[in-house]
């Protein structure tokens, strides 16, 4: 079956459809997920709320966009909106998008130091990225790792675009500190 | 320009590329130019991740359960327990290509399992250990935080392969669940193989 078969046949209920799309689909949405957030079982709910909503709302997909793109955006709606509800109510976004100061990346002007280049691994950039605090994590994964533009962040945010250019800079600095420490941790000679 | 005149514009210069001023500056202060190629190299890398991690099994289970409560799919197909895989009627050429799969992916996983050595020097006690526990205990011996987020990771699939094996079992026919399975093995794999890199280095 094909996927845009499957998108036809799961408008009219198509269980098999249904799971089609899944199997097709979760792995980049799981990892979005979890990439977002940063934990197995939110990233898991946030994932069965994602296709929830898209079986719910497959009859209004129109081809206007691929469907991966379409999906993509809704689950990132789905993550953002999940992390506004966990979010005080009287805390802007804004605000949830600016750490506290000792999670700020530390301006270390004139520190000389040796280069990252070569040192970078998966796990270990996936770890830092793990440990960034929540406003900085959000921007870099949908910037760098997937791909979105500033204007698309801060309209899916909610902020301006500027803020979503400063965040992801704080991010990246922030990301370069963890992957010094975590190189500096390694024992000798390696 | 000084360095933190050149940290004002360093955004710019990683995205967009600096002025001759800002470039004259990261060429001749060395500290300011490993950070433009550190911060460059990382904003390389992150589009190179790949979405590797796939949701447990029982995420789909708690979906179908959900679609079926809220009337979303017809036919008379019914939830199954928590933690087994719903099973689609595939036609059949797809069944005997998941088994077949399946069946590759066991071997690989058997294959890496199999060149897999613990390092000389290991002592007799990891004799007595599972292939996973030696794999963390070697990686744990370089990097401690880096052993626990294996040992995490395992874990995971573990728990992902014993619910695909569940789901399997109940029907070896069932193509959806070879596929997870053989899913399961690649992760499970692909964990060897960058923990027998990292240990190596």
């Amino acid at each position: 079956m094909s996927e845009a078969e499957a998108i036809d046949r799961a408008k009219n209920g198509d269980a098999e459809a249904f799971e089609g799309l899944y199997g097709l689909h979760k792995r980049r949405v799981y990892s979005l997920c979890l990439r977002m957030v940063g934990n197995t079982p939110e990233a898991e709910d946030l994932t069965q709320e994602a296709f929830l909503q898209l079986y719910r709302k497959i009859s209004t997909f129109r081809g206007e966009s691929a469907f991966s793109t379409w999906l993509h955006r809704l689950a990132v709606n789905v993550v953002l909106m999940h992390l506004r509800k966990k979010t005080l109510p009287e805390i802007s976004l804004d605000e949830m998008l600016e750490p506290q100061q000792e999670d700020a990346p530390k301006k270390d002007i004139g520190v000389p130091d040796n280069a990252l280049t070569g040192a970078i691994d998966r796990v270990n950039l996936e770890r830092a990225i793990g440990d960034l605090p929540p406003g900085y994590r959000i921007i870099f994964v949908l910037h760098d790792v997937e791909g979105y533009e500033h204007n698309e962040i801060a309209e899916m945010m909610g902020c301006s675009i500027g803020n979503s250019k400063s965040q992801l800079h704080k991010a990246r600095m922030k990301l370069r500190e963890h992957l010094k420490i975590s190189r500096a941790e390694r024992p000798a000679g390696r | 320009m000084n360095c933190q005149e050149f940290l004002e514009v360093l955004p710019h210069v990683i995205d967009e590329g600096g002025n001759t001023e800002a470039e004259t500056h990261a060429a001749s202060c060395s500290s300011c130019g490993e950070m433009v190629n550190d911060l460059r190299h990382i904003a390389e890398q992150a589009p190179l991740l790949l979405p590797m991690h796939d949701p447990n099994p029982h995420v789909w289970s708690s979906i179908q359960q959900s679609l079926i409560s809220e009337g979303l799919i017809r036919g008379g197909r019914t939830p199954r327990p928590a933690g087994v895989i719903a099973v689609p009627q595939r036609p059949p050429a797809w069944t005997r290509m998941g088994s077949m799969m399946a069946a590759a992916a066991v071997l690989l996983l058997a294959a890496v399992l199999f060149n897999y050595r613990p390092k000389p020097g290991v002592s007799s006690a990891s004799a007595a250990q599972s292939p996973d526990e030696q794999l963390i205990s070697q990686v744990s011996s370089k990097n401690p935080s880096v052993g626990k987020a294996y040992e995490e990771s395992l874990k995971q699939v573990n728990s992902y392969i014993a619910d695909a094996e569940k789901a399997v079992k109940s029907d070896s026919n069932d193509s959806v669940a070879n596929e997870q399975l053989m899913d399961a093995y690649q992760q499970k794999a692909m964990l060897y193989e960058m923990a027998t890199a990292r240990s190596q280095e």
